[in-house]
């Protein structure tokens, strides 16, 4: 049985995944009851069964994704003291580095942990090992990302803005303010060119995890004026239920037949979308023993079946476009 | 009074300025030089 925590936009995708990958028996908890049962309701029918449980019983299942608000740090630590692997989709910085710190637990109980798997992070770092896989040795990453997935994703969004963003920078870990150092961007249609700052994302740690080789990476996020005008005081309007369509683009700079390369790679997708379909197939791959190596890992780590996800991934119905120069 | 009166004609001088930057600017147009391609198959990339 796989359990979903968080039954918002995320979870909802999650849950759409799994049951395309003909996994009949998922329960589901949120702290709203009455949004998980909405989804089970919506979601059962025939042979697949989505039973609204409360946050015990989720430790019965095989493998959970975390798809509420961050920080997933407690939930997680109780699950895997159960024996029971857990998919995070945490975009916070501070969580996931303390999701990380759970990687003796997670050994000790036989359980897998897989922290950031969603849009951004984990499915950039998918799409920097499968850029990587072309290259000779690659020393740069640049990711971007547009847009937001549900409302616990706007306002992390606005928070990235306003915090200290983190890149690895020739042999060091830099700070800068978030949403400075502007950059114009090219995302595929329809999200086309936006300016992107830098941002207080996660991404750079863990594909820094992931790839030890990079001298340099650095993860930016859109933003209009307004976005950044407004990131330092609290979100004055609700965030919408859904942001609109979004976009993650994945720069990989590199050496190839002793000629330096740049490539680059991009989805244009609705950000929960994304997210709810990298942390089902991630989930997938745990239930099916692709993934069955206990303790805390990142997606893209050359431990993980990063070309199985990708093909699982698109199968599920998201479209990889890469940039060909003219 | 005079005061004032300055201020209200600093913001309008300013806000036609910005009115003709933002709207006669050149902004940003389609790309000129390649474009994104559809990977189908990820393994063919």
């Amino acid at each position: 049985m796989i359990g979903i925590g968080g039954a918002g936009v995320v979870g909802s995708r999650v849950a759409e995944t799994l049951r395309l990958f003909s996994h009949q028996q998922i329960c589901v908890y949120d702290t709203e009851q009455i949004i998980a049962q909405r989804l089970a309701g919506r979601l059962s029918g025939g042979e697949y069964q989505i039973s609204v449980v409360d946050r015990n019983a989720m430790k019965s299942a095989k493998v959970v994704v975390l798809c509420g608000p961050s920080p997933h740090f407690s939930i997680a630590k109780e699950l895997l003291d159960a024996s029971v692997s857990v998919v995070s989709t945490s975009d916070d910085i501070a969580d996931c580095l303390n999701l990380l710190t759970l990687s003796q637990l997670a050994i000790e109980n036989k359980a897998t942990l897989i922290v950031g798997a969603a849009s951004s992070p984990g499915m950039s770092g998918l799409l920097v090992r499968h850029l990587a896989e072309s290259f000779d040795s690659i020393d740069e990453v640049h990711v971007a990302l547009h847009g937001t997935g549900g409302p616990a994703c706007a306002r992390q969004h606005h928070r990235a803005l306003s915090g200290q963003s983190i890149g690895w920078h020739d042999g060091e870990w830099l700070r800068r303010p978030a949403g400075s150092g502007r950059e114009l961007c090219w995302f595929p249609e329809p999200v086309g060119a936006y300016d992107c700052y830098r941002g207080e994302l996660p991404d750079p740690l863990l594909i820094k995890r992931a790839f030890p080789e990079l001298e340099r990476v650095t993860g930016r996020v859109t933003a209009t004026r307004r976005d950044r005008v407004f990131s330092r005081v609290p979100m004055m309007i609700p965030p919408q239920a859904e942001g609109g369509m979004g976009g993650l683009r994945v720069e990989v700079r590199g050496m190839k037949s002793g000629a330096r390369l740049v490539d680059v790679i991009a989805v244009a997708e609705r950000v929960g979308q994304v997210a709810g379909v990298v942390a089902a197939s991630t989930a997938h791959a745990i239930v099916t023993n692709k993934i069955d190596k206990p303790g805390a890992h990142v997606l893209g780590d050359k431990s993980m079946p990063n070309s199985w996800l990708v093909s699982q991934i698109c199968g599920a119905g998201i479209n990889l476009h890469s940039f060909v120069r003219a | 009074m005079k005061f004032i009166r300055r201020v209200l004609l600093a913001v309008s001088v300013a806000s036609a300025v910005a009115g003709v930057i933002r709207f006669k600017g050149k902004g940003v147009g389609a790309i000129k030089q390649g474009g994104w391609r559809k990977v189908t198959d990820p393994k063919q990339n």
